[in-house]
């Protein structure tokens, strides 16, 4: 079976996140290790990394787009994209109270931010691979 | 209350053929859903909605239950 575009956007986003948050967690936890603990700091290095994100994505959507006629979604891409996220959201929610707790603890802002941004990712991610696993494997 | 399985199988590899050899794509477009969709529903990956079984059928101009077929097993 051919893969439609909706599963190549899929394989294009899951790309784009582990590249360009991935390099975002390598370098903010190299600052994080040498002692940088300024807010503002992280948020310019997310919005650089979101940048970067921003052209992976436009790139390989042209090229997906080149390579094969976009169909739009259908009924079958809905519900393995509902499905991906109804599963895949708790990470979310556990990131959430990680941070709760490091409120609560009193631990430092910077490390509560990234918690957040870090489960946010890994709940994007998760939710990508169970729709590549939904699209292989069916429903 | 135990309830039995449904075992829902279909029909639409047949009447593609029976209908001048109808690719998966052109089924597809008369449909309105992706060629890998109808894929899915034939290899039974994917069970389609009430109205895209519908649309099937209409395709094909036989009623739902030439198309695709429910059994129950315990």
């Amino acid at each position: 079976m051919g893969t439609s575009f909706e599963e190549k956007s899929v394989w294009i986003q899951l790309a784009s996140m582990v590249l360009g948050l991935g390099t975002y967690f390598i370098i903010a936890g190299g600052m994080l290790s040498g002692g940088v603990r300024e807010v503002p700091a992280f948020a310019t290095l997310f919005l650089f990394a979101t940048a970067f994100m921003a052209v992976l994505l436009i790139a390989g959507h042209i090229v997906a787009a080149i390579a094969s006629r976009p169909e739009g979604r259908d009924e079958r891409d809905r519900l393995i994209s509902w499905r991906a996220e109804h599963n895949s959201s708790w990470v979310v929610a556990a990131g959430v109270c990680g941070a709760v707790t490091c409120m609560i603890l009193g631990i430092e802002n910077v490390w509560t931010a990234n918690l957040l941004l870090l489960s946010l990712a890994l709940s994007e991610v998760l939710g990508f691979v169970l729709q590549l696993i939904y699209y292989r494997r069916g429903l | 209350m135990a309830q039995p399985k449904a075992v829902i199988r279909n029909r639409i590899r047949v009447k593609r053929f029976e209908h001048g050899e109808m690719t998966q794509q052109a089924l597809a477009d008369l449909v309105g859903v992706s060629r890998q969709t109808i894929n899915a529903i034939e290899s039974a990956k994917y069970f389609p909605s009430l109205e895209v079984a519908f649309r099937i059928s209409r395709v094909f101009g036989k009623p739902l239950d030439e198309v695709f077929e429910c059994e129950f097993t315990k």
